[in-house]
């Protein structure tokens, strides 16, 4: 086919998807008019109910909390998928230094980045706890408080070097940490069911509208999400991080020898 | 306000413009990094604070690191074979 005839087909079908989208932009709601029923109602309800004040932890803790529990699964099989890959061809044994790209200058760090590092690595984590600990108060989260608490041990690496990210962190705490979370999560829906209620059904007493500990079950979820969270981050950094590890000698080999058993 | 949801509208536009004009994967990261924090500027601005938290811890801190580690893999792989 040449060009002529592309350009020639090209033309009755831009036309055609021009009038459609026109048409469905002139008939769209305008720029942030509420449209949802379902958030109203929940916005509504969700403060009178369960004496939260952040209704996204609401719907995804306890309306819905089934789902973010298969959410949290999916994470936690793409994380534990991740390791199987990289570290099934990297093998187990650790070294002491990163690898580093043959005749490329090594300039060091200066005080000032580790001090800050230090420092703002203490700050974000920290912070991020205060997130997930405020879940279900102030928007913010499991998720987001726990990939906040996650993104400070980057600092760590860029402030202290990768034997002593080495030294500090270990895959098999992260690992405990991040099966602990979704032991949780998974309990907190399955204790009700012991007791004759529904799957995540929030039975814990629901505090009082505001409070830090609003919510009841939600609570622990969000918690539980939070650790979750943690501990898939740290395990997936971890694993791509040995990923720059210096070769040692005779590596290929043992890693052929692991493959082939 | 709508000025404001305008501006952020065409700064993420620009900034996710210059991921693709981008043709050398380091740069692109940090532009994708780049642009992650101009997503979440716009997630704060419609009024999604909890969205806007994950899109930096994410889309600006963790993604990026992954990229740049995968990078620096690929380098110092190709120079061991």
């Amino acid at each position: 086919m040449t060009g002529y005839w592309r350009l020639a087909l090209l033309a009755p079908a831009l036309i055609v998807l021009a009038i459609a989208a026109a048409q469905v932009i002139l008939a769209m709601p305008a720029f942030g008019h509420p449209l949802s029923q379902y958030g109203t109602t929940v916005n509504a309800l969700a403060p009178m109910i369960r004496n939260v004040s952040n209704m996204v932890a609401a719907v995804n803790f306890d309306v819905r909390a089934i789902d973010t529990l298969g959410e949290e699964s999916m994470l936690i099989c793409a994380v534990t998928a991740t390791v199987v890959l990289l570290r099934g061809h990297r093998g187990e044994d650790m070294t002491e230094c990163a690898g580093r790209l043959a005749g490329r200058e090594w300039l060091g760090r200066s005080a000032a980045t580790v001090l800050m590092c230090r420092l703002m690595a203490t700050v974000v984590f920290l912070y991020g706890v205060f997130v997930v600990l405020h879940g279900t108060v102030t928007p913010g989260g499991g998720f987001q408080g726990g990939a906040i608490a996650a993104s400070s041990f980057i600092l760590i690496y860029l402030g202290e070097g990768y034997s002593v990210w080495r030294d500090v962190l270990h895959s098999e705490i992260f690992a405990a940490v991040e099966g602990f979370g979704g032991l949780a999560f998974a309990l907190a829906a399955m204790v009700p069911l012991a007791f004759g209620y529904a799957a995540d059904q929030n039975v814990l007493p629901l505090g009082s509208w505001k409070d830090l500990y609003s919510g009841g079950l939600m609570v622990i979820v969000n918690a539980a999400v939070g650790v979750a969270v943690i501990g898939s981050f740290g395990v997936l950094l971890l694993e791509f991080m040995e990923e720059t590890r210096a070769p040692k000698p005779g590596d290929e080999d043992d890693e052929d020898q692991e493959e082939g058993a | 306000m709508n000025w404001l949801v305008g501006i952020v509208l065409l700064t993420s536009a620009v900034s996710g413009l210059l991921v693709v004009a981008s043709r050398v994967p380091r740069r692109q990261v940090y532009a994708m990094a780049a642009n992650g924090v101009v997503l979440a500027l716009l997630f704060f601005v419609l009024q999604a604070p909890d969205v806007a938290y994950s899109e930096i811890a994410v889309e600006s801190v963790i993604v990026p690191l992954l990229f740049l580690i995968t990078l620096a893999a690929v380098a110092v792989n190709k120079v061991r074979r």
